[in-house]
């Protein structure tokens, strides 16, 4: 019998460790579909490794992730993902198509090559990130904007219903950010829900639906007002609060 | 002249090498392309090292169990056994340990290797192996079942190679993006060091256990200098092995000397041309850009100079204000054809695309003059400062320059601080 759930994440009691430290402790979170969501918390907090971990890439000791109600072993390729910039090779002898193309493997059978039809997925989602013109490209001749979009263009061709960003507008400028966060946008009204690891608070509460507080353990997760609190930026960005003070007050204006 | 050529190639014993050695150089360069992109090259070395363990420990087992002499698919299962013994201790190690990884690579190998020697030395009335051709090959002495073994290896490896190509390009590519859709990473790894270990077993009696790595990781690294996709680099690659093989036996016919080394030599040289010479990736045509390209400051002083000059601008004021010397010339031809300038009669004039970016820079030149004023920089020094500063990124500074002075109109002076361009 198929459990019908609105939720497209569920994680509960997720711990995951590295060389017996934890980097994550105890995580309960459900994340609603059509969801735009923003992760935040300091360097090293662990959002990489709760993305990881939705992936069914890490393995938890404890706890479970389920994607939309079923459990991620058994899930695979109903998540995407496009990684954090530092965890690409971009001498990788690879062009923007080849990326695009890996959104369609899953769909290949492995005993054939790609057809047209996989050709043209990928060629369709380059479209639109708006990066065919570069799809002759090695990866690392692009700029840091266009690299971002040649692995959203991938996640899109995987067809997934939910995506997952780590910190995809790190190293991008301003008018980078805004483009990207149009496909994003795109992307949630098409119906699918976003995950998106993101670095700068200022503008967190303008970009997302709901935002995960995270280090190690969640802080907080729903809409951006109740997480920006000086109280939990506090605890979580110790030291650094005056800088957040703006923040915080930006956002009960 | 032909002679040369063509006289090695009656000769049996050469017929052999060329036909073994391109095999396994081929093989090698295959899989050696996921080697080295998976900077996987020292445990290439860590395998062939462990290797005479393996090759020791196969003939014993067979003499002592079945009487048979130097059995050669006992001594190869013996050198794979041995092979994935040793990965398994390197990563149980580097695991468990504080040993990093590349410590735990030198521990093992070595370790092996000498528990080869010994045992090799020990049992010297019973096993009969030349350490000496082990280590520096044979190639010009490869036995008929040499052959036959190298050519199921290859084929047998390069089908598995073929066959999972694209599962080996996502899992060396974005190991978590492979995981996610349900590929197996850790079997892929485990075949992988299986074809690796194949490959370096069997080219081991041909250029020896020192040399065996280079065979991997050269041609690979070669081709790699020259393709920017991984099938291509696999060919070319393969085609690179081929070609050391080729040329090192002429180089060691011709020379009379030994064949491994021949055949590397011939490799490593082969990658230094490519490395000089490579059109996109070569230090040759890295060192043309270097000189042709025309400094990002030289361009934007041009560029100002031109719109303070409110009309169109001759060398000599250009020359006066922005960029001395030869460059001039260089950076001026540049910048027309970037279509920055446009040349009208002997002046040269900013075009639409030209205006707005010396715009910016000038916006940014008078920003960064109010800024160091109301810190306090000493008037004297205020112009030059800020000429030096208006290079940095011009969108992220003068956004956060124009925020802090609070959007000023003017700046010292009452000079005017042009406003942003949308
Ligand atoms: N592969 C790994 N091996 C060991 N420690 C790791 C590994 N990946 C991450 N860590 C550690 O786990 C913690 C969380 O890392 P990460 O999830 O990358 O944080 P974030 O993405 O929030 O910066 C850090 O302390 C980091 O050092
Ligand atoms: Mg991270």
């Amino acid at each position: 019998m198929i459990k019908e759930t609105s939720f497209a994440i569920e994680v509960a009691h997720l711990t995951v460790s590295y060389n017996a430290k934890p980097a994550l402790l105890d995580v309960n979170v459900k994340i609603e579909a059509d969801q735009l969501v923003g992760v935040i918390g300091p360097n090293g907090a662990g959002k990489s490794t709760f993305i990881k971990a939705i992936l069914g890439f890490v393995k938890p000791d404890l706890g479970t992730v389920k994607i939309q109600g079923t459990h991620v072993k058994n899930a695979k390729g109903r998540v995407a993902y496009v990684p954090q910039r530092g965890a690409v090779d971009w001498d990788f002898p690879i062009t923007v198509r080849e990326v695009a193309l890996m959104g369609r493997f899953q769909k290949i059978p492995w005993y054939t090559s790609p057809r047209k039809k996989d050709r043209d997925a990928a060629m369709e989602a380059l479209d639109m990130v708006r990066m065919t013109d570069f799809a002759h490209r090695q990866i690392g001749e692009l700029s840091g904007g266009q690299q971002q979009r040649v692995f959203m263009a991938r996640a899109l061709a995987q067809g997934s219903d939910i995506l997952l960003l780590d910190e995809p507008f790190a190293g991008v400028d301003a008018s980078t950010e805004r483009a990207i966060l149009e496909v994003l946008e795109r992307a949630k009204r098409s119906g699918k829900t976003l995950v998106v690891v993101h670095h700068d608070l200022s503008t967190a509460a303008e970009y997302f639906d709901k935002l995960l507080l995270i280090k190690q353990r969640l802080y907080a997760y729903g809409e951006p007002y109740m997480v920006l609190n000086e109280d939990l930026l506090s605890q979580v960005y110790e030291g650094k609060l005056k800088i957040f003070k703006d923040v915080v007050k930006k956002e009960e204006n | 002249m032909l002679d040369l050529f063509y006289a090695p190639l009656t000769e049996t014993y050469f017929q052999k090498a060329l036909i073994g050695g391109s095999i396994i150089a081929m093989v090698a360069g295959v899989v050696g392309s996921l080697v080295v992109l998976r900077r996987m090259a020292f445990l290439g070395d860590a395998l062939s090292h462990a290797m005479i363990a393996g090759v020791a420990g196969g003939y014993l087992f067979m003499k002592l169990a079945f009487g048979l002499e130097a059995h050669a698919p006992g001594m190869l299962l013996g050198s794979l056994i041995a092979a994935v013994t040793t990965v398994a201790l390197i990563s149980f190690v580097s695991r468990i340990s504080r040993v990093k990884e590349d410590t735990a690579i030198g521990i093992m190998y070595t370790g092996i290797f000498a528990l080869g020697v010994v045992a090799v030395s020990i049992f010297r009335h019973y096993i009969h192996i030349d350490l000496m051709h082990f280590i520096m090959g044979d190639i010009l002495g490869v036995a008929d079942i040499d052959l036959w073994v190298s050519a199921f290896v290859g084929a047998g490896v390069l089908s598995v190679l073929i066959l999972f190509f694209r599962h080996f390009q996502l899992a060396t590519f974005d190991p978590v993006m492979a995981a996610s859709i349900g590929l197996p990473v850790v079997l892929l790894d485990y075949l992988l060091t299986t074809c690796v270990s194949l490959v370096v077993v069997s080219a081991v009696s041909m250029v020896g256990v020192i040399l065996v790595v280079g065979l991997l990781i050269t041609p690979a690294a070669t081709a790699y200098l020259l393709c920017d996709r991984l099938d291509k680099m696999m060919a070319l690659s393969a085609l690179f092995g081929v070609t050391s093989v080729v040329g090192g036996l002429y180089l060691c016919v011709w020379l009379d000397s030994a064949g491994g080394g021949a055949i590397m030599l011939f490799c490593t040289l082969q990658f230094l041309v490519v490395l000089f010479v490579a059109p996109k990736y070569g230090l040759f045509f890295r060192w043309m850009r270097l000189r042709n390209l025309v400094p990002q400051q030289a361009v934007e002083d041009v560029l100002t100079t031109v719109l303070r000059n409110k009309k169109p601008a001759s060398v000599d004021i250009i020359r006066k204000y922005a960029v001395q010397g030869k460059n001039l010339v260089k950076v001026l031809k540049r910048m027309t054809q970037d279509g920055l300038l446009t040349q009208q009669n002997q002046d040269y004039a900013l075009t639409d695309k030209g205006y707005k970016e010396a715009h910016t820079v000038l916006r940014a030149h008078r920003l960064w003059e109010s800024y160091l004023e109301s810190i306090g920089t000493p008037e004297t020094e205020v112009h030059s400062i800020a000429h030096r500063l208006e290079h940095l990124d011009q969108a992220q500074t003068s956004a956060y320059l124009d925020k802090k002075l609070g959007s000023p109109k003017t700046g010292p002076h009452g000079k005017e601080i042009p406003a942003k361009i949308p």
